[in-house]
């Protein structure tokens, strides 16, 4: 595996074998298994905790650590953008477009002062 | 459209619907529903993510039609640039991705068909296509759900990736504010998404340790951080509630 490495079929790999199969794994299991799952017992609840932090973390990993061209943008614009959606969301009737809309205006403003471009 | 050619055509018609024309019916239910809209909102954003990442054209595109589940695409995305190694991102993508398995099997009733049928339907099984399957499927005779699922599944998928491929030729032709706002679409969307969809202690627990523990493990430069924000972040989580709820039934 390590030969693939950094090579051009690296990231095709990565799709197939690291996301593709650990995904639909699960997709298969359930028509597989076909139980009713009580979605309430204890090993959903902390599989719903462990996916929602996941998550959560991976995309605070990509808008404070983002790597590649993202990183110019500042650091406090990228947390400003977030935090901005966060609480238009809460202010404005909890409407996500409000929320995703106030936290662009923040990313695209602040890339259009601090950037060349 | 063929017309019935007897008249013994209508009792055989209704045992074997004219399936392509129920998977054409499903196939334009894409285009009004909001919530595939939504949908094609997140990917033309992924694809400027993936730009901006440096991830390839082709891997972003199969990515969207293999994958079709967007938390794992961003685990992966974001892997290959941090650099990890292919079991930690497919650990973290197989985490992730448990939802799916409650998620797949309360579409099963709608879905009734040989079991390769049925683990193919299961592919598209993500929050679009449950959404829109559980509001659109029940109200449909029992035999014409599956093609009307393959219709709209499949359209979604593909008009998914396109959106992608949109999103990556657009973030490479917007000026350079607007390119980067693209990126910042999906992950943004994403976390509003979150906090909306938080139901209980868990998951706004989960949420907030997973906000917080991940950029601190990235910033210590802790191998594996990703992971451990998501067990630990999950973990404690479970154990609030659980020490909640034992403390309410006492």
């Amino acid at each position: 595996m390590n030969l693939f490495v950094g090579s051009e079929l690296w990231p095709y790999i990565l799709v197939i074998v690291a996301g593709f199969l650990p995904t639909d794994v699960w997709r298969w299991l359930a028509v597989v298994s076909a139980r009713k799952l009580d979605e309430d017992s204890e090993i959903m609840i902390l599989i719903r905790g462990v996916a929602t932090a996941l998550v959560a973390g991976v995309i605070m990993r990509l808008v404070l650590f983002p790597g590649g061209d993202l990183e110019a943008l500042p650091l406090y614009v990228r947390a400003g953008s977030v935090a901005v959606a966060f609480v238009a969301y809460l202010l404005l009737k909890r409407s996500m477009l409000a929320g995703v809309l106030a936290g662009e205006a923040v990313v695209i403003l602040g890339a259009y002062y601090t950037l060349p471009h | 459209m063929p017309k019935p050619r007897k008249k013994a055509a209508p009792a055989a018609k209704s045992e074997r619907p004219d399936s392509a024309r129920i998977f054409l019916h499903g196939a334009r239910a894409v285009f009004t529903s909001v919530q595939a809209m939504v949908l094609f909102a997140t990917f033309i954003g992924y694809g400027g993510l993936c730009v901006s990442l440096g991830f390839p054209l082709g891997a972003t595109l199969l990515s969207s039609a293999v994958i079709f589940a967007m938390p794992s695409q961003l685990l992966v995305v974001s892997g290959y640039i941090g650099g990890n190694t292919l079991p930690v991102i497919a650990l973290g993508v197989f985490l992730s991705a448990a939802r799916l398995l409650p998620a797949t099997v309360t579409m099963l009733p709608y879905l009734r068909g040989k079991l390769w049928q049925q683990l193919i339907a299961s592919h598209f099984v993500a929050v679009t296509v449950w959404v829109e399957g559980k509001r659109l499927l029940p109200s449909r005779p029992a035999n014409e759900r599956l093609p009307f699922y393959f219709g709209f599944a499949l359209m979604c998928v593909t008009m998914a990736t396109l959106a992608a491929w949109i999103g990556y030729f657009l973030a490479g032709s917007l000026p350079r504010p607007l390119a980067i706002g693209l990126s910042f679409l999906t992950p943004m969307s994403f976390l509003i998404a979150l906090i909306r969809n938080a139901r209980d202690l868990v998951d706004y627990l989960a949420l907030i340790l997973g906000l917080v523990l991940a950029p601190l493990f990235v910033w210590l430069k802790l191998p594996l951080d990703l992971l451990w924000a998501g067990l630990l972040g999950g973990g404690i989580a479970w154990l609030i509630h659980r020490w909640k709820r034992a403390r309410r039934a006492a």
